[in-house]
């Protein structure tokens, strides 16, 4: 599913360079759940960024489904987000403005999908995350719980392949963020692959394999199951 | 998608309330202006344009080379029948005379005194004016015929059918109603209440018959319609000579002519060395260029906030970057904002405008209409929006949707360096339209006091001028012997210009010490009664004035003092020139300089004579009396020597400030704009001083904790735009003086700018800006500072 050979990511200002990865690879299989371990400024929310195509490395190479996209232009790469990839992030970043429904509903407009059609995938999510009751509140109304499910359910709504979750519950209590890895799991047990960044050994444990990186490599694997 | 949109645009609306009333307050009012200025340059624009085949319509105009070349729409009358006869691809051709004199008409006990035009018989098959009875081919084919108004003739006739009808005209001739016109509209260069065949002129009056003949005579103004399918330029080559071909005696100044198509007249009205250059059109373009830059200075507050608020949307931005958004999806997302924007500040213009155009049209005497039921205006006002929205829009949408996603997400907002610099060249951009337009503001109020205030050589006060006519000129002496017996009056006199207008000139031909070569001096000619200088208060110089028995002065004349001067006379009473078709004529005085025209231009060289015709009676009210009270007792003495007209009056004061019309209108528009102009910018500051501090915060509470006082903070936050305004000011000082001095060189009589008005303009605008600025710093300075960080 994802294979990155030799990734290189350094960030410069003015007067520093700062090497984010250095010549990192991975392998992800198609179902496969990963959690991703280690220190603060290790390179894990930049390697989940790439893996993203949010961001692009200097240097490597990126393998999707068995395609390099390490070249690809900015529209190809967002056509790639909305087609496999969803976003689940510590901060949730939901856009206040909009209502549950309407933050969940985005991705199906970018993806052109019909109304009626829509109308039924975003109800069945908001379902399975539980959270149709407060579909007509805005972000702000709701507890951080609340609102991370809400993001899941927006990550979820395309079905994408690959779900990327940065500290999905880094913002949470521990019974929010219990429901959330539930969640999480439950999405992972229908096929989806997960690639989770995470500082909690306890919500690394809901995952397959435990990557540890140290300064922008990987250091250490760990098959849980 | 687009619903998607306008959601976040609605609600961000709302939540930024005050950002966002900014924002329209300022789009509406840039729009507004930029709308009324369009809705008047339309106007204008349509001026004659709304009379059938228009585009073939043309005035005869006459060029002729004395000191340099002067174009006039005098003509002679003999080039009439040339024009209708001899000259393949015209069609029609009919003389007029000047126009504008008022004439009475009697019908019955109703006595009305309006301005009517003479015409030849195809004048209404050029000017197609809508007929509503009668014919239009042959209501102007007898003499004795009048055409009237539909609003002349409901005065006169009321319901009555007045074709047919008699109508005692200047209480001497009837004549018949042989038709019904529609008044022409305000647009219309022409104007007129009535019109009378030229035949009936030529009949009636002396001159005209003299003129039909005489080449010199140039009192009349020919107009033309071109056959289809010809072109001015097939006409041009065969009429451009046409008078030195004829008369001899237009050689000797190169008389040469042209004709200005009808379109033209309104805004061209200025030639030099023979041909337009421009005139009204001046003012459409300045007013022009004010409308759009009030609109960019609109356009600049939307393009700032935004750029300022960017942190605001660039959450926003990041998430929808990273479910699938392309940039070109954000692009069209916030100019979809900005059109939204722009439509309701449309709406709220559309309103000011339509509140606005009823002090505009009195200020202008216009009748500007909103064409609600056009189709081409809705068309136009949407290419407007859409337009408006493009400029207000464009770089927000460019800059947000550029943010890179991970950053953004991340809470790191790059490029905000170049934000800023953006920022602080457009509120320059903004500010130097702003100061150059309080500095015009300035410069054309200075130029009008300079001018209103200029010494205009006689006394105006309680000095009243009425039409001449042929029953005042039958009873002139019982008149004046009667208005001077009644007290009311303390002087009178008659006169062929009135005091504030010079109807006629001619040419001082020799004078002692002519230089050989030399060519003639063109000079305004007075006719005046001997009791002219006493009545105006004019100060005779040297020599004498007039006597009162006219046989004794036939051949005297006096000069002014500009004529003298012109003349480069030593010692000019007792000598003779030769002026008027060559008549030897002896200077018995110099009177001083009198503004009797134009109060912009130096005073006319003029010649005072006794003899010729006259047109206006003038006369100055006694000291003692109440005018309202000498005005009703006046009247029942006009009225038994002048019985065919109604007792109309001027006072000369009155008629003088008229001849600031335009430059008072000027001055009025260009004070509103600016203030305008100054108000949306301070919209702008205002707004962005309050984001800068609000974005600042945090850095004001650590100052405040390590000892800043209010007034620091105030500084720190001030002095930034501060720096701004300094700057604007600089670059508005060198705009505003190319403009202003091109203004100015129309007037002969004019202001030199001086350092002080770039001084106080800037001081102004410098001050305005503080104020704005400071509503917002002097409140972040004051707040605790705990305040600050605990909500950070």
């Amino acid at each position: 599913m994802i294979s990155i050979h030799n990734i290189a990511k350094r960030y410069r200002t003015d007067e520093v360079e700062t090497t984010a990865l250095n010549g990192l690879s991975l392998e992800v299989k198609p179902g496969e759940f990963v959690a991703i371990m280690g220190p603060s400024g290790c390179g894990k929310s930049t390697l989940l960024n790439i893996l993203g195509l949010l961001d692009e490395a200097d240097g490597g190479q990126f393998l999707l489904d068995g395609i390099d996209v390490s070249r690809y232009n900015e529209n190809r790469r967002a056509e790639l987000r909305m087609e496999k990839i969803g976003f689940v992030f510590q901060n949730f970043n939901l856009i206040d403005e909009l209502t549950v429904y309407e933050n969940v509903e985005l991705p199906l407009l970018y993806n052109g999908i019909k109304a009626g059609e829509r109308k039924k995938r975003v109800e069945y999510v908001l379902d399975k995350v539980q959270i149709m009751h407060r579909r007509n509140h805005y972000p702000t109304q709701l507890s951080g719980g609340q609102q991370q499910r809400v993001a899941v359910a927006r990550a979820v709504i395309n079905q994408p392949a690959i779900i990327l979750a940065d500290e999905p519950t880094g913002n949470l209590d521990s019974q929010n963020g219990n429901e959330v890895m539930q969640l999480l799991t439950e999405l992972n047990e229908s096929g989806t692959t997960i690639v989770m960044v995470t500082h909690s050994e306890h919500d690394a444990r809901f995952s397959h394999r435990i990557v540890r990186m140290l300064d922008g490599q990987t250091v250490a694997e760990s098959v849980l199951v | 998608m687009i619903k998607n949109y306008l959601k976040i645009a609605l609600r961000g609306l709302a939540k930024h309330r005050s950002s966002s009333l900014i924002n329209i307050l300022g789009l509406s009012v840039g729009m507004a202006v930029a709308l009324l200025i369009g809705l008047w340059i339309n106007y204008e624009y349509a001026y004659d344009r709304f009379l059938p085949d228009y585009d073939r319509v043309y005035r005869l105009k006459r060029h002729y080379t004395l000191d340099r070349v002067y174009t006039s729409n005098a003509i002679s009358l003999p080039l009439v029948d040339l024009f209708k006869n001899d000259i393949p691809g015209i069609q029609y051709a009919a003389e007029a005379d000047w126009g504008g004199s008022a004439h009475s008409l009697v019908v019955g006990d109703k006595k009305l005194y309006l301005e009517g035009t003479f015409v030849g018989a195809d004048f209404l098959k050029i000017f197609q004016f809508p007929v509503i009875r009668g014919n239009a081919e042959t209501a102007l084919s007898s003499p004795n015929t009048i055409i009237l108004t539909a609003s002349t003739a409901e005065a006169l006739f009321g319901e009555v059918n007045p074709v047919g009808q008699s109508i005692r005209f200047d209480n001497q001739q009837l004549l018949t109603v042989s038709g019904i016109v529609e008044d022409p509209p305000a647009n219309s260069t022409l104007q007129f209440h009535y019109l009378i065949p030229f035949t009936f002129m030529a009949q009636n009056m002396d001159y005209v018959r003299q003129a039909c003949t005489d080449w010199g005579m140039n009192g009349f103004t020919l107009f033309v319609r071109l056959a289809p399918q010809i072109s001015y330029e097939e006409i041009a080559p065969k009429i451009e000579n046409l008078l030195t071909q004829n008369s001899p005696k237009t050689r000797d100044t190169k008389q040469k002519l042209s004709m200005q198509a009808m379109q033209n007249w309104h805004l061209y009205g200025k030639y030099e060395n023979g041909k337009a250059v421009g005139g009204y059109i001046e003012y459409i373009r300045i007013f022009g260029l004010i409308g759009f830059l009030v609109l960019l200075i609109a356009c600049i507050n939307f393009i700032n906030l935004a750029t300022a608020r960017s942190s605001h949307r660039a959450k926003e931005v990041g998430v929808r970057k990273a479910i699938g958004s392309k940039r070109k999806h954000l692009i069209f997302q916030f100019l979809t904002e900005s059109f939204f924007l722009t439509s309701c500040s449309f709406g709220i213009a559309l309103l000011m405008v339509y509140l606005a155009l009823i002090p505009f049209n009195s200020l202008l005497g216009s009748q500007i209409t909103m064409p609600f039921r056009s189709p081409s205006f809705w068309l136009i006002m949407v290419a407007y929006i859409s337009i408006t929205a493009l400029i207000a829009g464009s770089r927000p949408a460019f800059y947000l949707s550029s943010f890179n996603a991970v950053q953004v997400l991340k809470g790191a907002l790059r490029g905000e360096r170049s934000a800023v610099m953006g920022r602080k060249i457009l509120i320059v951009l903004q500010f130097s339209c702003s100061v150059a337009l309080i500095i015009s503001t300035f410069v054309i109020y200075r130029q009008l006091q300079h001018v209103k205030d200029r010494p205009t050589g006689y006394d105006q006060n309680r000095l009243i001028m009425s039409d001449w006519s042929e029953d005042i000129s039958r009873n002139y002496q019982a008149l004046s012997d009667e208005l001077l017996k009644s007290g009311l009056i303390e002087s009178v006199a008659r006169s062929s210009s009135s005091a504030t207008n010079i109807t006629f000139f001619s040419n001082i031909d020799d004078w002692a010490g002519k230089q050989p070569g030399s060519l003639s001096l063109e000079v305004a000619a007075i006719t005046i009664s001997s009791s002219y200088f006493e009545t105006l208060g004019m100060q005779i110089k040297s020599g004498r004035n007039f006597r009162d028995q006219l046989e004794s002065d036939a051949n005297s004349i006096i000069l002014n003092e500009a004529a003298v001067e012109k003349l480069n006379l030593k010692e000019p009473v007792g000598q003779t020139i030769t002026w008027f078709e060559n008549q030897p004529a002896t200077i018995v005085g110099v009177v001083e300089n009198a503004i009797l025209g134009s109060p912009f231009r130096p005073v006319e060289p003029t010649v005072f004579t006794p003899k010729g015709f006259y047109a206006s009676i003038l006369y100055r009210l006694a000291p003692q009396v109440k005018t309202q009270e000498a005005l009703t007792q006046l009247a029942p003495i006009f009225e038994r020597y002048n019985p065919s007209y109604p007792f109309e009056y001027e006072f000369v004061d009155q008629a003088y400030a008229q001849k600031f019309q335009l430059e008072v209108i000027i001055s009025k528009l260009s004070g509103l704009f600016a203030a305008l102009a100054i108000f949306v910018s301070c919209l702008g500051l205002f707004g962005l001083a309050a984001y800068l501090a609000e974005q600042r915060r945090k850095e004001i509470g650590i100052r405040k904790i390590l000892g800043a006082s209010a007034a620091q903070i105030w500084v720190l936050l001030s002095r930034d735009f501060l720096l701004l305004v300094l700057i604007s000011c600089l670059a508005a000082i060198p705009i505003a003086v190319y403009f202003l001095e091109n203004w100015l060189e129309q007037y002969n009589y004019r202001i030199t700018m001086s350092p002080w008005i770039f001084l106080i303009a800037s001081t102004l605008a410098i001050l305005i800006a503080v104020i704005t600025v400071s509503l917002q710093t002097i409140r972040a300075g004051k707040t605790p500072p705990v305040k600050s960080l605990r909500t950070d």
